[in-house]
């Protein structure tokens, strides 16, 4: 199969040919700005059109009130208050007093004085090109422009309505940290900042999409983190050439390694200890400003098993619930075509007593095993979909409908065999139990497709289709990572975080593809273990 | 071109599938087959199960199990012949019992055991039974209470009396054949009957009652010499036959007092050891039984609390029991002729030699056969009380 697509790829881009990047920048003049305030302003009501939240506000400063100065603005991303307090206070009041008038002379020039004397705002720099201006304005920052210049003042005032920090949806816990990401890139990047006082855990900032200019920091531990990895993903990152990114998935489509797989290979959360776990680990982290979703490479099969609450309880207990994780993962994959095989080609693997159970509830039921399972499969799904789309007032409406016609009313009809809900119901409730939802999305399809292998060819197709899959997951990669590792290729002392969790003190070293360097997470692995004290 | 023509060699093996794909309800499935001999055909009878009485939602009355029966001039052909009469293929993947007529029986077994134990989807895990002075169709034709499936009461009563009062021999086909084929031992089935009306046996209302009108039950051991019956022991030869064959888990053995009336011995554990050897040109067979027990119940005046009481009433169980052995032996050895024990088996594996010069006239030489039989009892306690209620009552 991939030799298939490979082909048509290659096709595809020797058509297209994409010119290179930036060219479309840099064959238009760079504009500047000019000493006519009038002018300057002209320029970007042009550029800007009409939009009516772009606000002008001409002012004058100057003991007698001489200077004509503008104050550019976007309304929504401005903060407002501050804007009037701090600038205009001063510009249009204190500025006015007589010391400060004294100092403007020629080595002084007005911009330089304002900046380093009058406005009080933390943040504050000089722009001369147009470009520049925009960017900044429609980030929300506040453009100072004064007659007679030709440079300006950009003032920091970003500011608007957000979402505070809330428990996460997707990923929750009992046990754990109930703070999750927002979509503020900064406020993100302080969370996790919180966590480490390390001075190697570096944010790099990158700017991607070319309208909306949209803010991704890639964030990992200097020291920790491969080298290789991290070039590849700031290569990848760089090499994207798109109009707008609105969430981190648009990101990970463009730098994950395998378009076709229903694998993911790259991870989301939107917990922060979660990415503070996995840069221990030596994996980089992406935050992507509009977004609570944080991605993290690279991501491996055994990744999808781990909640962060394996860690946070003891470890005993974490053990047994990950292997609980993983029978319910073979479960959604494999329970309705183990039901179809068996009741249908391998009748004699049956005990008599459920044999004779299980016929007397088929009695009667019009379809062959594998329609009825896929009318029940395809009924689940709809209504899981519709679940998540509808209105949540209309929810308990849906959810009685639901059992109703799926439980209840199509067994009693006749339609359903009662083994088959129970079968349904067992892998829709095991799908959900999966901490990772693009894994469960994952098994959700390809148990359609063992489905059909399992009408067709029993337990053959069953094993066949085992076999594929299992090869296909081997040959996949994350960032060069394999991602069956650590079974495939196998690593004895990274078995500690994969099917079982191993207590804290056991867990000396990071998982060695990942990092690869700097392995040692404690120096001692014996002096770690707790034990009581000795009389 | 070439990939078109691989992802059609990929899509076309689809076409070849679910060609063996058979729906539950699509199944004849069959708990107990019988085989009868009339008019030199052979007539086989199917025990079926009822799915739709049996499922729990239906209100339909009826008998879990119906019974489809059909005459051929092979088993396999009768086998066929039934989708005349059933509506669904008989699968016989699921089947329990096999239940013989002795008439069949009689004439030979062998050659209707080719069928079942070359088809592949019958299993050779199901109990043979032979139908004493009745047709196998006859015993497939009673309901029966507590267990509604016939067939099932058939294969958990012969697995429960063998294991707990080995008066029964539970034997599978695969034993069967081995016992059939093997030189120096014969083979053994157990009888079943009807006992009360056979002719009201059939309906639902046999279990409707009480006390139904005809029960499925177990008795008597059938001896057989190649693959033909040849006589019938009864229920202690039977207990002897098992201890004999290191066959019994746990039993029980009603014994006489040292003065008068009755106690019991609930055996616990029994163990028993064939050595055969030539003595002065003439085979003897030694067997030594250990048994390990328990007092079951005390029917009689006798002071428990002294070891030498308990070691008389292992006396007495080493005596009866001796005697049940022997004359188990006695009554194989002069009435039937029929090694059934393996006695041979054990002069060829201790004396192969001898063996190959004496095998063609074993036959002789079994019925002269002496045997020594050392029984050892061990009782290891007395349960929850120790001397009988009765020595108090009549103090």
């Amino acid at each position: 199969m991939k030799w298939f697509f490979k082909k048509k790829n290659e096709k595809k881009s020797n058509n297209t040919n994409p010119p290179p990047r930036n060219q479309e920048v840099e064959s238009e003049p760079k504009q500047v700005l000019k000493r006519s305030l009038q002018h300057n302003i002209q320029t970007l009501k042009e550029a800007l059109g009409k939009s009516s939240d772009i606000i002008y506000r001409e002012i004058r400063i100057g003991k007698e009130g001489t200077i004509k100065a503008c104050l550019i603005y976007t309304d929504g991303l401005t903060d407002t208050t501050s804007l009037q307090d701090f600038v205009m206070e001063t510009l249009m009041f204190d500025f006015k007093k007589e010391d400060l008038q004294t100092e403007i002379t020629l080595e002084h020039d007005l911009i330089s004085i304002l900046k380093e004397v009058v406005i009080t705002v933390a943040d504050i720099k000089d722009i001369t090109s147009f470009e520049e201006m925009m960017t900044s304005l429609l980030s929300g920052d506040t453009i100072f422009l004064i007659d007679g210049y030709d440079q300006g003042l950009i003032i920091s005032s970003k500011h608007w309505v957000e979402r505070g920090v809330s428990e996460p949806e997707a990923q929750t816990v009992i046990r754990g940290p109930r703070e999750g990401f927002t979509e503020n890139l900064r406020v993100n990047t302080a969370m996790i900042r919180r966590k480490f006082k390390d001075p190697n855990l570096w944010m790099e900032s990158k700017v991607v999409g070319e309208r909306t200019k949209t803010n991704i920091a890639v964030v990992y531990i200097k020291n920790i983190a491969n080298d290789k990895i991290v070039k590849e993903v700031l290569l990848r990152l760089d090499q994207i050439n798109i109009d707008g990114i609105l969430e981190s998935g648009n990101i990970e489509e463009l730098i994950q390694d395998s378009q076709l797989s229903p694998f993911p290979t790259v991870y989301n959360t939107e917990r922060p200890d979660v990415v503070a776990a996995a840069l221990l680990e030596g994996r980089i982290a992406i935050l992507v400003d509009g977004t609570p979703f944080v991605l993290i490479v690279p991501a491996l099969f055994f990744q999808y098993f781990q909640s962060a609450e394996d860690y946070y309880e003891r470890s005993i207990i974490g053990s047994i619930i990950r292997l609980l994780r993983h029978l319910a993962f073979a479960i959604s994959l494999l329970a309705p075509a183990l039901f179809i095989a068996i009741t249908t080609f391998h009748q004699s693997m049956l005990p008599p007593a459920l044999l004779i159970s299980l016929a007397a509830q088929r009695e009667g039921v019009p379809f062959p095993a594998f329609a009825e399972a896929l009318i029940m499969e395809i009924t689940f799904e709809i209504l899981r979909e519709a679940g998540i789309r509808m209105p949540r007032s209309i929810g308990s409406a849906m959810s009685i409908v639901g059992a109703f016609v799926i439980g209840t009313a199509a067994v009693e009809a006749g339609i359903i065999s009662a083994m088959m809900v129970i079968v349904v119901s067992i892998t829709a409730i095991s799908s959900f139990v999966s901490p990772s939802y693009e894994m469960a999305i994952a098994v959700r399809m390809l148990r359609f497709v063992f489905m059909a292998l399992a009408a067709s060819f029993g337990l053959f197709g069953i094993t066949i289709g085992l076999i594929a899959l299992v090869l296909h997951l081997c040959s996949l990669r994350s960032f060069g990572v394999p991602y069956m590792s650590p079974m495939a290729p196998f690593n004895l002392s990274d078995q500690k975080d994969t099917l079982i969790v191993l207590p804290k003190w056991k867990m000396s070293t990071r998982p060695r593809l990942i990092s690869q360097k700097n392995n040692v997470r404690q120096q001692d692995s014996a002096s770690a273990k707790p034990s009581p004290p000795k009389k | 071109m070439k990939k078109c023509i691989f992802g059609l060699l990929i899509l076309s093996l689809l076409l070849s599938g679910c060609w063996d794909r058979r729906e539950l309800n699509q199944l004849a499935i069959t708990l107990a087959i019988g085989i009868d001999k009339v008019e030199d055909e052979y007539q086989v009878s199917a025990q079926v199960v009822v799915p739709s009485v049996v499922s729990t939602t239906s209100t339909g009355g009826g008998t879990m199990v119906t019974l489809y029966s059909a005459r051929g001039e092979t088993i396999y052909e009768a086998f066929r012949k039934m989708t005349k009469d059933s509506p669904r293929k008989i699968y016989p993947g699921h089947t329990r019992m096999l239940v013989v007529g002795e008439e069949l029986a009689k004439e030979g077994i062998a050659e209707s055991l080719d069928l079942v134990s070359r088809d592949s989807e019958l299993r050779p895990d199901f109990y043979v039974v032979v139908a004493k002075e009745n047709t196998a169709v006859n015993i497939l034709n009673v309901t029966t209470p507590v267990e509604n499936i016939p067939a099932n009461k058939m294969f958990n009563s012969l697995k429960m009396s063998d294991n707990a009062w080995s008066g029964t021999k539970s034997i599978k086909l695969d034993e069967l054949i081995e016992d059939l084929v093997s030189e120096g031992k014969e083979a053994v089935l157990t009888g079943v009957e009807i006992a009360g009306n056979q002719e009201q046996g059939s309906s639902k209302q046999n279990t409707e009652s009480i006390s139904p009108s005809a029960r499925i039950r177990y008795d008597n051991l059938a001896v057989f010499k190649g693959d033909q019956l040849v006589g019938w022991l009864t229920e202690y030869e039977t207990i002897g036959f098992s201890y004999i064959t290191d066959s019994v888990q746990t039993s029980v053995k009603a014994i006489s007092c040292p003065n008068e009336g009755k106690a019991t011995i609930e055996v616990i554990q029994a163990k028993s050891e064939l050595k055969g050897k030539i003595k002065n040109g003439k085979p003897v067979v030694n067997i030594k039984l250990n048994v390990e027990g328990d007092v079951g119940s005390v029917e009689c005046k006798m002071n428990l609390n002294e070891l030498k009481t308990i070691h008389s009433l292992e006396k007495i169980y080493e005596k009866e029991m001796q005697d049940n052995i022997k004359k188990t032996i006695a009554t194989l050895q002069t009435n039937y002729k029929s090694d059934i024990f393996g006695f041979g088996e054990e002069i060829h594996r201790s004396n192969p030699k001898e063996w190959n010069t004496i095998k063609n006239n074993w036959e002789e030489q079994f019925s002269n056969l002496t045997t020594n039989v050392d029984v050892d009892l061990k009782i290891l306690g007395t349960g929850t009380i120790k001397n009988s209620l009765l020595e108090k009552i009549k103090d």
